[in-house]
């Protein structure tokens, strides 16, 4: 509980920066795929599930698909 | 709108050339602008070292822009998987047999050698479609469905998360909740909590030991983000997630051994007469039914003037005391102005889990108990190579490499007698291949 607290203090924090950031015209590099957070999705989706099935914890990322990894 | 628009331009360029006589200079351009399938797809190979587990699998991702920023994601994954897999049993000296997880065969392990259970073959698809559009000013809400079936295993979720856009959309705050139902149906039934591994019996008897057919497992998920513009270069996102399972969370084919609770030794079993079976004394392993799990996960992606670092640290933490650290990096090189390569490392290292044991001494039993290696100290490295070509027309093709090492040991406090020394861990080395393309419709 004291994390998710910590978590949401943190959200503020982050939202009185406003000095963080750029101007919608200083875009240029943030607009390009390579430069997006969820960029090599089904690389990290594979990635995910061989290690879901290969070590003892998983997720943090997203959510995750489903599946046994029984083996 | 402009959808047509662009149709229409697209049909009056053609006309026109035609008209002049002349080829359609802007064709690419105009398909491209007018795709509204992205689609991402891939073949994979993973193969471990000792011919065990190999699985090819094929998966294709697409996502369709309906405007006004709403999209439309499909996954859809088939996988094949066969192989042998480490059944939790530790390697004696001598040869052991097992009976096999339908109850109905038996399989053998030579001295020294871990035991590997090489019964399984499995087959698995999973879709999963998701929807997200604006939902007021700045907000974005987004939903999703997912279901898998492998022979043994059911899964069904459901996802549901908002966004919120701050600070002319540098920050973006993010919550969502997933739940999932997931069924398995083990082959030959479900073993009882530690219940002793008995002879194989024939087609028309039931095996001994086991329960009902099948049982359930839930898991709640609860996920906590921001990610910020830090620069006209960086990004970067943090989230906190907690996720909470309960129900039939034992792996149904794991075992442990039972051994001399002085020398640690494999207490030996001989088959009833007439019958195949174990010979040694073998338990079927037990977890506790329910287990929660928080975890952080930090990613930043920084520009080089055109080469993107990409940073990731994953904490996690959980009530059966499985504590992880998870580091890795990614750096896209691009060259010859349409290719790049991309190097990729990571790092993993776990603690074990409360219950993890080599083996059961004989006498009392134990709450829960587990000797299945993926819940002991664990680290693992990964070191790979991605090369990515972006054809012409603008679509990508992409090969990658990469090696998994995986090395597991157990805890001194979970070590009896003659195995202090002398564990020995089904430790792994894994390729991975795959093949992508990427590409509009």
């Amino acid at each position: 509980m004291r994390r998710i607290f910590a978590m949401a203090a943190a959200c503020i924090a982050l939202q009185g920066c406003a000095n963080l950031g750029v101007q919608p015209w200083e875009r240029e590099v943030l607009a390009r795929d390579d430069m997006q957070l969820d960029a090599n999705a089904l690389d990290t989706a594979f990635d995910d599930h061989i290690y879901f099935s290969k070590e003892g914890t998983s997720g943090g990322r997203g959510f995750g698909g489903g599946g046994c990894g029984c083996n | 709108m402009a959808d047509k628009d662009l149709r229409i331009g697209a049909a009056l360029a053609a006309a026109t050339c035609s008209l002049l006589g002349t080829a359609t200079p802007g064709a690419s351009i105009a398909a491209d602008a007018a795709a509204k399938w992205d689609i991402d797809s891939a073949f994979l190979y993973y193969g471990e070292s000792d011919d065990r587990v190999r699985d090819l699998s094929l998966s294709a991702h697409a996502t369709r822009d309906f405007g006004d920023e709403r999209t439309l994601g499909l996954e859809l994954s088939v996988d094949s998987l066969t192989g042998a897999s480490p059944s939790g049993a530790m390697a004696t000296g001598g040869p052991q047999t097992f009976t096999s997880p339908s109850g109905r065969d038996t399989y053998s392990t030579p001295a020294g050698e871990i035991p590997l259970d090489d019964t399984f073959l499995d087959t698995r698809f999973a879709l999963d479609g998701s929807w997200s559009q604006p939902f007021a000013r700045l907000y974005t809400v987004n939903a999703g469905l997912g279901f898998s079936s492998e022979y043994d295993y059911q899964h069904i979720g459901a996802n549901l998360g908002l966004t919120r856009d701050f600070n002319l959309r540098n920050t973006t705050l993010s919550a969502a909740l997933a739940y999932a139902q997931d069924t398995i149906k083990p082959v030959g039934g479900l073993p009882l909590p530690f219940a002793q591994m008995t002879d194989a019996v024939g087609e028309d008897q039931s095996p001994g030991s086991r329960g009902d057919s099948s049982d359930d497992k839930t898991v709640f998920d609860v996920l906590l983000g921001v990610s910020q513009v830090l620069g006209r270069n960086t990004v970067m996102r943090v989230n906190f997630s907690y996720s909470d399972s309960s129900g039939y969370l034992t792996d149904p084919y794991k075992i442990l051994s039972v051994v001399d609770p002085v020398t640690g030794d494999l207490i030996g079993r001989t088959p009833a007469p007439g019958a195949s079976g174990p010979t040694g004394v073998y338990r079927f392993e037990s977890r506790p039914d329910s287990r929660s799990k928080q975890a952080l996960y930090a990613e930043l992606r920084h520009d080089f003037s055109g080469k993107v670092l990409q940073l990731g640290y994953r904490y996690s933490t959980d009530d059966w005391d499985v504590d992880s650290h998870t580091l890795e990096s990614r750096l896209r090189l691009p060259f010859g102005g349409s290719s790049y390569f991309e190097p990729h490392v990571r790092y993993y290292q776990q603690t074990a889990a409360s219950f993890y044991r080599y083996s059961l001494a004989n006498g009392t039993l134990p709450e829960f108990a587990s000797a299945d290696a993926r819940l002991a100290d664990m680290s693992a490295f990964t070191v790979g190579l991605k090369y990515g070509h972006a054809t012409a027309g603008g679509n990508e093709w992409n090969a990658r490499l990469e090696f998994y090492r995986q090395t597991a040991k157990a805890p001194n406090e979970v070590l009896i007698g003659n195995q202090i020394g002398h564990t020995q861990m089904p430790d792994f080395d894994a390729v991975i291949l795959q093949f992508g393309y990427h590409f509009k419709l």
